[in-house]
């Protein structure tokens, strides 16, 4: 097999490992295709450290003598350091590290090879299809159907194979649609308000270009949408003049006089490489040791990333105003439609749907609006906050949607029926995964690959009874309210469960959360009795 | 009476009062000696009963003949009244600035307070100096309580008793008293029982610029050093804070005169800085804007967190210095009444698990705060809204306990109390029915004869109601010294208090009560296992078929 090719210290005694909140320790140090394993050798212990390499975010070396010092930044803003014996040895570990956790080949990711025993490949893979959600949900049946006009992915590379549009518009129409739409994503259903029937629809910019191109047919199936009901909004998440830059590159937005039934609102939300500069300054801000109260929070501030959580939860606020309290279906889009578009989506379901709210429902929402909507995670995770690598599609957005969800769940402690630890677990598996869910940039990719056939799925494997009670919320009780979350700048928080996890401070607070869950779990058991 | 004379309207109908998280509420509004009082004739809506004293500031304005007041309170809570009647509204609003800033303590009202419950233990006994050193006694026989101040002669700003080396006697302590600020000589603030090493607060030596040394002061801070130990003396100012200090008279130990002694100097800032500090701290949280830069800036600009860091950072040096280099410690900086209590007292609660039970923090406040002499009526005379200049004014005691909320978040099962009893302390501090925080010293309270005349905040506090309400449910005791982190990362804004009237804590206070049902449920059924162990147990030895072999 390929990996020993890079592999030519396998082995190394008497290496010291300090890791945060650890004692250092001695042990063997080895380096495997997929990971790297440290075994304690001091008596009395036996700890092991498992690093899977595709965790590991930068490395730092560095020589003294006959020996030398690897500083390795793990994706999940860890930081360890290993003091390994002999120049040489130090040379090739790194030289393994480096290349192995950013092999490019993703049908050689770890996915690929790890068969836990109470897993099986047969298994489903995934929660539920569109085939299956569209089934379930009994009252769209009369005035939407299912399309596969993208069963071989032709239409739209980034869409699953089946997707919901109006009854009245036929598979010809949404082709047309989608070539006037910026990556073929013409708009679809993602959220149907059950309380009044309005609907929240997504898709990418259109591409009216210079000289206002319309399409006839996008213009048909916004106003199938809105049907009776006298308007619509449009949530831009781009500000006006944004997208007036964006008919220059051919992309634009709907204008008023072709679609006069729908209001256009702009909220502009940071994306790409701004969001990712955000997460690099807030990490060193979070890393700063100078113990110096003005440089922290001028850090903070400098860094920008709460007025991005600020944004994304009062657009998504909005877009849920616009369902739940005036009425009136929307549709959201940016540029492509596969980032901040998903965010807001996301973040409004939770804010009205009770069922977003339940574990499995959190999961299922997931898996509709990131996986199957097609977010590009191999692209957007590839790098965490520390690489040194120039960065080309990375982007925290997904990270910036858990922080908005803890930012919900703190303001809403028994509105959730999951926990801190599964949003924490959530952030570790984007970026390095022992599952195939978040392989791929979308559906298409993921078929190609045959993910579905030879990886497990996170989201079923995080139902299992152990894991399902680890990562649900035992103060949960479920509202059918909509949950609407504070924007104001005071009432939003750094989310210290990620990024102050490594210091002693988020130890402490698990702790509690530990006392409090298992007394739960006992409380459960012994009234089953 | 005279409070009749400050009350031109008594009484007037049709007021409409604006508050915080509930609905708004139409009544009569009624002055009397110390409270304003709204009440609607309906039964389901909760009346106001607001104390003049906790009033920090008002401020009228007029639409047309309805005039509003709005009325800012010392506990930081913001509420307004729509009163009809122009000449009705001008009369409250001078009634409402003249009771709400009476000068004569003896009109406040806990003189006039009588007690709705029955007390089960008199609060002003409760934490008395002698009884804290018969639990010194028990310990050690190297400290003796004096009676020098008896008649507070010696130090105005001491208790009648204090302790102090065994070996030192009165008159020693009396040149000493000479020879330190506002005549605080070194006393004994704690005892850590694990290895004997002591505690000890002061106000500064006046050295002046000529460097007049007093051989008894000497004498009696080394004989509190084991023999061939060092001690630390932590000054609460910076050095150039210290030197200036002389040319007013004051100054600091220095080396050739305590050889046995290292000075460390920290920065914690007092009086107007603080003031101010809190100011810009309540604005910023007020402020409506929606941007997330401006309320970081604000927040860092106020400074607020910067004087809970130094705070911090100086009480667990001081824990330092005495449970990990087994030295002894001194504090002061200048008069001893304001960071020097801060540092002794935080220090207390790293080092002591006693206090950090309800009591025991109770008896902290007493010792360390009231009979240390810290001037309550002067620091806590206006708050964060006033509009006249501070004087006196510094929140101190405010910062104490932010510093204590701070630890508590930090281990959040350590203490026996919760958030809310340090948000009342707050209040009661500042405007309150009961006499604990009236006066400045041990003096004051003596002269004013308030455990005669007023009920001690303590009386109240410690009957099973409230206290049920005050207790942490995560409590489990823990005797180690516990090391708060002091990183500005670690550090959060005090929510509780500072967030508490401009967002609403449904949900949150929601989440607290089904964790202390949960936690009561488990208690419970953790009882039942027991009792039905006990009996399994008892029906195994008694029936005689199980026992047969």
């Amino acid at each position: 097999m390929e990996f020993s090719d890079h592999i030519k210290t396998a082995n190394v005694e008497d290496v010291v490992l300090r890791q945060p909140l650890h004692k250092p320790s001695r042990g063997t140090l080895c380096i495997t295709g997929h990971h790297l394993l440290f075994s304690e050798r001091e008596e009395g212990s036996s700890q092991q450290v498992l690093l899977l390499l595709r965790n590991i975010d930068a490395i730092e070396k560095r020589m003294s003598g006959s020996s030398g010092t690897i500083t390795i930044k793990c994706k999940d803003l860890r930081v360890l350091q290993l003091d390994i014996p002999g120049m040489e040895q130090c040379l090739n570990i790194s030289h393994s590290i480096e290349t192995l956790s950013c092999l490019d080949n993703v049908s050689e990711m770890y996915p690929f090879f790890y068969r836990p025993t109470d897993l099986s490949l047969q298994d489903q893979w995934g929660l539920s299809t569109p085939e299956e959600h569209y089934t379930q949900m009994k009252e769209l049946h009369k005035r939407w159907r299912l399309s596969s006009v993208n069963k071989s992915y032709s239409v739209c590379p980034s869409y699953p194979s089946a997707v919901i549009v109006p009854n009245c518009i036929d598979d010809e129409t949404l082709k047309k649609v989608a070539k006037f739409r910026q990556g073929g994503r013409f708009p679809v259903l993602c959220y149907y308000h059950r309380k009044n029937g309005m609907v929240i629809m997504r898709s990418s910019q259109p591409l009216t270009g210079a000289n206002r191109k319309r399409c006839k047919e996008d213009e048909l199936l916004l106003q199938a949408v809105i049907k009776d009901s006298d308007k619509g909004f449009i949530i831009d998440t781009r500000s006006s003049q944004q997208v007036q830059q964006a008919r220059m590159t051919g992309g634009g937005f709907e204008s008023k006089s072709f679609y006069n039934c729908w209001k256009r609102l702009h909220r502009q939300m940071e994306r790409g490489k701004g969001l990712q500069e955000s997460l690099i300054k807030l990490v060193e801000a979070c890393s700063d040791e100078s113990h110096n109260v003005d440089r922290w929070l001028s850090k903070l501030e400098n860094s920008k990333w709460l007025s991005h959580v600020q944004t994304a939860l009062s657009t998504a606020g909005l877009l849920a105003e616009c369902v739940e309290r005036d009425g009136h279906s929307a549709l959201v889009h940016g540029y492509e439609g596969t980032d901040c578009s998903l965010l807001i989506c996301t973040l409004a379901q939770l804010i009205m749907d009770p069922f977003c709210r339940t574990l499995e429902g959190f999961l299922a929402l997931l898996e509709r609006e990131w996986l199957q909507a097609g977010h590009p995670f191999q692209q957007r995770c590839a790098h965490s906050a520390y690489s040194h690598t120039r960065f080309q599609q990375e982007s925290p957005v997904f990270l910036l949607l858990l922080d908005c969800v803890w930012q919900l769940w703190r303001q809403f402690p028994l509105a959730l029926g999951f926990s801190e630890a599964l949003l924490l677990r959530l952030a570790n598996e984007v970026y390095a995964s022992d599952y195939g869910t978040f392989l791929c940039n979308n559906d298409q990719e993921r078929c190609a690959l045959g993910v579905k056939d030879r990886t497990h799925c996170l989201f079923r494997a995080l139902l299992r009874p152990a894991e399902r009670d680890y990562y649900s919320n035992p103060l949960f009780e479920p509202t059918e309210l909509a949950i609407w979350p504070s924007v104001h700048p005071q009432s939003l928080q750094l989310w210290r469960g990620f990024f102050l996890r490594w210091t002693q401070l988020a130890h402490q607070l698990e702790a509690v959360q530990e006392e409090i869950r298992s007394m739960v779990i006992e409380w459960a058991r012994v009234a089953q009795r | 009476m005279e409070f009749a004379e400050l009350i031109k309207t008594p009484r007037v109908d049709g007021v409409v009062l604006h508050r915080p998280f509930m609905p708004t509420v139409e009544g009569t509004l009624c002055l009397t000696g110390h409270h304003l009082i709204l009440s609607s004739r309906q039964d389901n809506t909760e009346e106001l009963w607001l104390l003049h004293s906790n009033i920090d500031s008002i401020e009228k304005r007029f639409v047309g003949s309805v005039g509003s007041i709005i009325v800012k309170c010392k506990d930081l809570r913001v509420i307004q009244l729509d009163i009809p009647g122009m000449e009705e509204c001008l009369n409250i609003a001078s009634s409402i600035e003249a009771l709400s800033t009476l000068d004569s303590v003896s009109l406040m009202y806990p003189f006039f307070y009588r007690p709705m419950f029955e007390v089960i233990e008199d609060g002003w006994n409760s934490y008395l100096p002698q009884d804290a050193f018969k639990e010194l006694e028990s310990m050690t026989d190297e400290w003796r309580l004096s009676e020098v101040n008896k008649d507070f002669t010696v130090c105005r700003s001491y208790p009648p008793l204090v302790a102090v080396p065994k070996n030192i006697d009165d008159d020693t302590l009396k040149k000493v008293a000479a020879f330190r600020h506002g005549g605080r000589f070194p006393v004994l603030s704690y005892y850590h029982k694990k290895n004997g090493m002591v505690m000890m607060r002061a106000g500064q030596p006046l050295t002046g610029t000529n460097g007049r040394r007093c051989k008894e002061d000497e004498k009696l801070i080394n004989a509190t050093l084991r023999p061939g130990k060092r001690g630390y003396i932590i000054d609460t100012r910076t050095i150039s804070v210290a030197q200036q200090a002389k040319a007013r008279g004051g100054g600091f130990e220095s080396e050739g005169n305590y050889p046995q002694w290292r000075r460390i100097h920290k920065a914690i800032e007092r009086y107007n800085v603080l003031q101010e500090s809190l100011i810009k701290l309540v604005e910023a949280c007020n402020d409506q804007s929606h941007s997330m830069d401006r309320w970081l800036s604000k927040l860092e600009a106020s400074n607020w967190q910067t004087h809970i860091k130094e705070i911090l950072t100086t009480a667990c040096l001081a824990a330092q210095c005495i449970d990990r280099e087994g030295a002894s410690v001194l504090v002061h900086g200048t008069e001893g009444t304001d960071s020097t209590l801060q540092v002794n007292s935080l220090a207390q609660i790293i080092l002591d698990p006693g206090c950090r039970t309800i009591k025991g923090f109770q008896g902290l406040v007493e010792r360390e705060w009231l009979q240390a002499g810290h001037p309550f009526q002067q620091r806590c005379a206006q708050s964060a809204y006033s509009n006249s200049k501070p004087r006196q004014e510094a929140p101190a005691f405010l910062l104490f306990l932010d510093c204590v909320w701070q630890v508590l978040r930090q281990f959040p099962c350590s203490f026996e109390f919760n958030e809310s009893f340090l948000v009342l302390l707050f209040e009661h501090a500042y405007a309150s029915q009961f006499g604990t925080f009236l006066g400045s010293c041990a003096a004051d309270r003596a002269r004013l004869s308030l455990p005669e005349k007023t009920v001690s905040l303590w009386s109240w506090v410690n009957r099973p109601q409230e206290l049920e309400r005050l207790t942490n449910p995560l409590y489990e005791a823990n005797s180690l010294v516990i090391w708060p982190s002091v990183a500005p990362q670690s550090l959060l804004l005090w929510e509780g208090l500072f967030l508490r009237w401009n967002r609403s804590s449904k949900c949150l206070d929601e989440a607290y009560d089904e964790m202390v049902h949960i936690i009561e449920y488990n208690k419970e059924l953790q009882n039942k296992v027991n009792s039905l162990r006990r009996q399994l147990a008892q029906l195994e030895t008694e029936d005689p078929l199980l026992n047969r072999p």
